[in-house]
């Protein structure tokens, strides 16, 4: 079967990056075009369970390691995922002391490595506001920590634009009025977190979660 | 030409249509109270009742017909919740409109899968759709070309294909 032209857009139209125009134009498409809406079904599905389980089933993306990649991938099949997660713990506190100790970690391949953003601990769990159509502008963000010593920058998008970012050490941040007039009801607003250490490195990054509320009162 | 639509295409209409209006109004008004399926039904029977009623013309698809029915309820339905702002009890954190996963078993089934892709399908995905960088973000930080970030990105996807429809 030949491939619809629009096929592209799935993930734009998820993600919620297509302008009012095209999203319209889209959701009418697919309306008429079933193969269009079977592949859409399927990736809503598959970035669904991302979203929910990314934490479980990316922590080894995470977790820079000297290992080459093959033997990698049959370690990964060889035990199983409750074993892992007894694993995971012991695993994650030798690879930290050896990132620190071995200089010529930089030379392995870098697809392991987030670029020069040297990750490594656990994701971070956004709790609130997690939801679309909130009645109100939410005026709390909170998600959880990640234990002492950890600083956390806070970024408010409006689509694709950084709208406002704060920094913290708590694990949350209290929108002041000045800022919560800086958004209005119906727009399409998203938020993520990173956390650093206290010398600035960069140890995790969120998801990035979309809100928009209702009403401005 | 006929215009009315006999009953067991009318049938076989709300078949093929319901979970494309169920796909929409869950995405519109999301998931976590019922009303999305009171809507689905309201929108299903009326477009019934316009078959039976042989207000389908026929010069657009069906597809544009149903669309055009659902999103003037979606819009309707909105409206009337802004208007209403009674107290909402605590939602729950983890369950965001369009990222509900209906069955924890087929979910934890697909993220197995996902877990056994190999790296570099599972870094585009952790990259692309986790963190929803773009493809030229995503580019930079793997240091591979844009065309082959959704090279990957589409093939991990088709290797999943195949286990979410088992």
């Amino acid at each position: 079967m030949k491939k619809c032209k629009l096929e592209n857009l799935i993930d734009e139209y998820l993600f919620d990056r297509l302008d009012e125009t095209q999203k319209e134009s889209f959701e009418e498409h697919y309306f008429s075009c079933h193969q269009c809406f079977e592949k859409l079904e399927e990736k809503n599905e598959m970035i669904a369970v991302i979203k929910t389980k990314g934490d479980e089933i990316f922590q080894d993306v995470y977790a820079p390691t000297k290992i080459r990649r093959s033997w990698l991938d049959s370690v990964l099949a060889f035990l199983t995922p409750r074993q892992w997660a007894m694993a995971a713990v012991s695993a994650a506190l030798i690879l930290v002391v050896s990132i620190g100790v071995i200089p010529n970690l930089k030379t392995s391949t870098p697809e392991f490595f987030i670029n020069d953003d040297l990750v490594r601990g656990s994701s971070i769990t956004l709790i609130s506001p997690m939801i679309d159509n909130l009645e109100q502008i939410p005026s709390e963000f909170r998600w959880q920590s990640l234990g002492e010593n950890t600083e956390y920058k806070l970024f408010i998008f409006h689509q694709e634009e950084l709208l406002w970012s704060t920094t913290t050490e708590e694990n949350f941040v209290t929108l002041s009025e000045n800022i919560k007039s800086l958004m209005a009801p119906g727009k399409k607003y998203s938020w993520q977190v990173k956390a650093f250490s206290p010398e600035g490195t960069l140890i995790a990054v969120s998801s990035r979660v979309q809100f928009n509320f209702l009403s401005s009162k | 030409m006929e215009k009315r639509k006999k009953d067991s295409d009318i049938d076989a209409i709300v078949a093929k249509y319901r979970p494309v209006v169920s796909f929409r109004v869950k995405k519109s008004i999301g998931v976590q109270t019922p009303d999305w399926e009171d809507v689905v039904n309201e929108i299903m029977i009326n477009v019934v009742e316009k078959l039976k009623k042989g207000e389908f013309r026929g010069d657009s698809s069906v597809g544009t017909f149903i669309y055009t029915i659902t999103s003037r309820r979606i819009i309707d339905f909105i409206r009337k919740k802004s208007k209403v702002l009674k107290h909402a009890p605590e939602p729950n954190p983890y369950l965001s409109p369009h990222e509900h996963v209906e069955n924890r078993e087929r979910a934890q089934w697909i993220a197995d899968s996902i877990k056994r892709l190999k790296p570099k399908y599972r870094e585009v995905l952790f990259l692309y759709y986790y963190q929803e960088l773009s493809r030229e973000e995503v580019a930079k930080k793997l240091k591979i070309s844009p065309r082959r970030v959704s090279e990957r990105v589409n093939y991990a996807q088709k290797l999943l294909r195949k286990v979410m429809k088992e």
